[in-house]
């Protein structure tokens, strides 16, 4: 029996039965074990609730008011402009990234992203155009928070910081960290154009809400307690971000068992 | 023996495929039809939600989640205050997704992996979305039972929909002592304003 025989077979027993019972759709059991499968939302330290929710309804006025409208408008450039700004910055980045794929010991990933940001910054003219992911050099983040994570430092307690939003302790102390050694931000400053760094932190801040618009409005406009919703996804993204393994693999599964009753 | 032992080798291995390739089928099918309901300009806004909502409560295991989000507070619950919860969360489901789907409705996608996971029994697909700058991937968790498909969890950016939601319940749950009731007055509340604005 060929292939396309065996599957016409089954994608005609999948109809009838999907007919037969799509009103039975919704009836589904789950075992009193499946409320027990994920802590992931215990797991958060969040002593400072009272004064995080007063920061985050500052922050998503301000969001509101400013990063939005200004990421929409961004969004209408046309997109090689776009795509040229995402890619300039990610090259900025870049050295940092390397120091922390050594601290974190991935030699391989550290060489790799050298050579992206040696022919970037050559071949892709200042990094403007990614020319490394066409040869096959994959982009990939580490940052301090991510290189404490892996030396054993614990998250600390949720915070949420004026204008940058959600964070913890460990990955505060990294951000920081970051702002201390970055060498191209070092640079503007040695040269007395200091002024590059807030701008350059504002463009990153909306290139990157201009990626994500569709996203937090969806989970905005339908969330019954948004700051809890966005505490979670924190926490989820740096998780996976942390771990570097496929998200499929890591993002906490949800034994949800069907029964039909 | 050999050769037996090559015969079934080939029979699971087939089989395997073959179930990928059904369950991405049926995934595909699915999502065009919401997707589709996005680009059909003749339906009105309330029309195009009610289809999406259709299509989203005849294909995931809603009751399954919605029991799975409410965590403790479920047990204590009379079964009336159950069913209004279910049928409160089913729309607050539909609504998110459609509310995330909505903003992929002028973008082409492609299933591009599918893996089974044999452990959990679920199979995990992933969509990737594209635009003039990019691309996302949307990992869908699929779920067999009694020959019928069910979406377990959607995850976008490492983010799982479920479990987000679970966090988001329970905070919301410990603020009226894990009492479902008054917990289903919130979100009905939130869905109105939730439908009100997507069916506007």
């Amino acid at each position: 029996m060929s292939k396309k025989i065996v599957f016409i077979f089954f994608l005609f027993f999948g109809l009838i039965s999907y007919n037969a019972i799509a009103s039975e759709a919704d009836q589904v059991n789950t075992d009193s074990e499946d409320f027990d499968t994920t802590t992931i939302e215990d797991e958060i330290y969040d002593p400072l609730e009272p004064i995080n929710r007063a920061i985050f309804s500052f922050n998503n006025v301000a969001d509101r008011i400013v990063l939005e409208p200004i990421a929409k408008g961004y969004k209408k450039l046309p997109s090689p402009l776009q795509s040229g700004i995402n890619n300039f910055l990610s090259n900025l980045r870049t050295p940092l990234v390397v120091v922390n794929q050594l601290l974190q010991g991935q030699g391989e990933n550290a060489v790799q992203s050298s050579g992206r940001f040696v022919i970037n910054s050559t071949v892709g003219v200042f990094g403007l155009f990614d020319v490394a992911e066409k040869v096959g050099l994959e982009e990939k983040e580490e940052d301090y928070g991510q290189t404490l994570a892996t030396w054993g430092v614990g998250d600390g307690f949720y915070i949420v910081l004026p204008l940058f939003g959600p964070s913890n302790l460990r990955d505060t102390s990294g951000m920081v960290l970051t702002m201390l050694t970055d060498p191209v931000n070092a640079y503007a400053v040695s040269e007395g154009e200091a002024w590059l760094v807030p701008t350059r932190t504002a463009v990153n801040a909306v290139d990157t809400r201009s990626k994500i618009i569709d996203e937090v409005n969806a989970l905005r406009d339908n969330s019954v307690d948004y700051y809890a919703a966005v505490r979670s996804s924190y926490y989820q993204n740096r998780n996976a971000a942390i771990n570097n393994v496929d998200d499929t693999e890591l993002t906490p599964l949800p034994l949800i068992s069907i029964e039909f009753e | 023996m050999k050769f037996k032992l090559i015969i079934i080798f080939f029979i699971i291995f087939i089989s395997k495929n073959l179930y990928s390739d059904e369950t991405s089928d049926w995934l595909k099918k699915e999502i065009d039809i919401i997707l589709e309901a996005y680009k059909n300009e003749n339906l009105s806004n309330e029309n195009r939600f009610l289809l999406v909502e259709k299509t989203i409560n005849d294909n995931f295991a809603g009751t399954g989640i919605a029991k799975f989000v409410a965590g403790e507070a479920w047990k204590k619950s009379d079964k009336n205050t159950k069913k209004i919860y279910i049928d409160n969360f089913k729309r607050h489901l539909a609504l998110n997704i459609a509310s995330m789907m909505q903003g992929y409705s002028d973008q082409t996608y492609e299933l591009t992996k599918s893996k089974y996971d044999k452990k959990n029994q679920v199979t995990l697909i992933d969509m990737e979305i594209f635009s003039d700058t990019g691309s996302v991937i949307v990992t869908w968790r699929v779920k067999e039972s009694k020959d019928r498909f069910f979406v377990i969890d959607l995850i976008v950016a490492d983010i799982s929909l479920v479990v987000t939601k679970r966090s988001e319940f329970n905070s919301m749950l410990k603020k009226v002592d894990n009492n479902l009731s008054k917990f289903n007055e919130i979100l009905f509340e939130q869905n109105q304003i939730s439908y009100n604005k997507i069916a506007n």
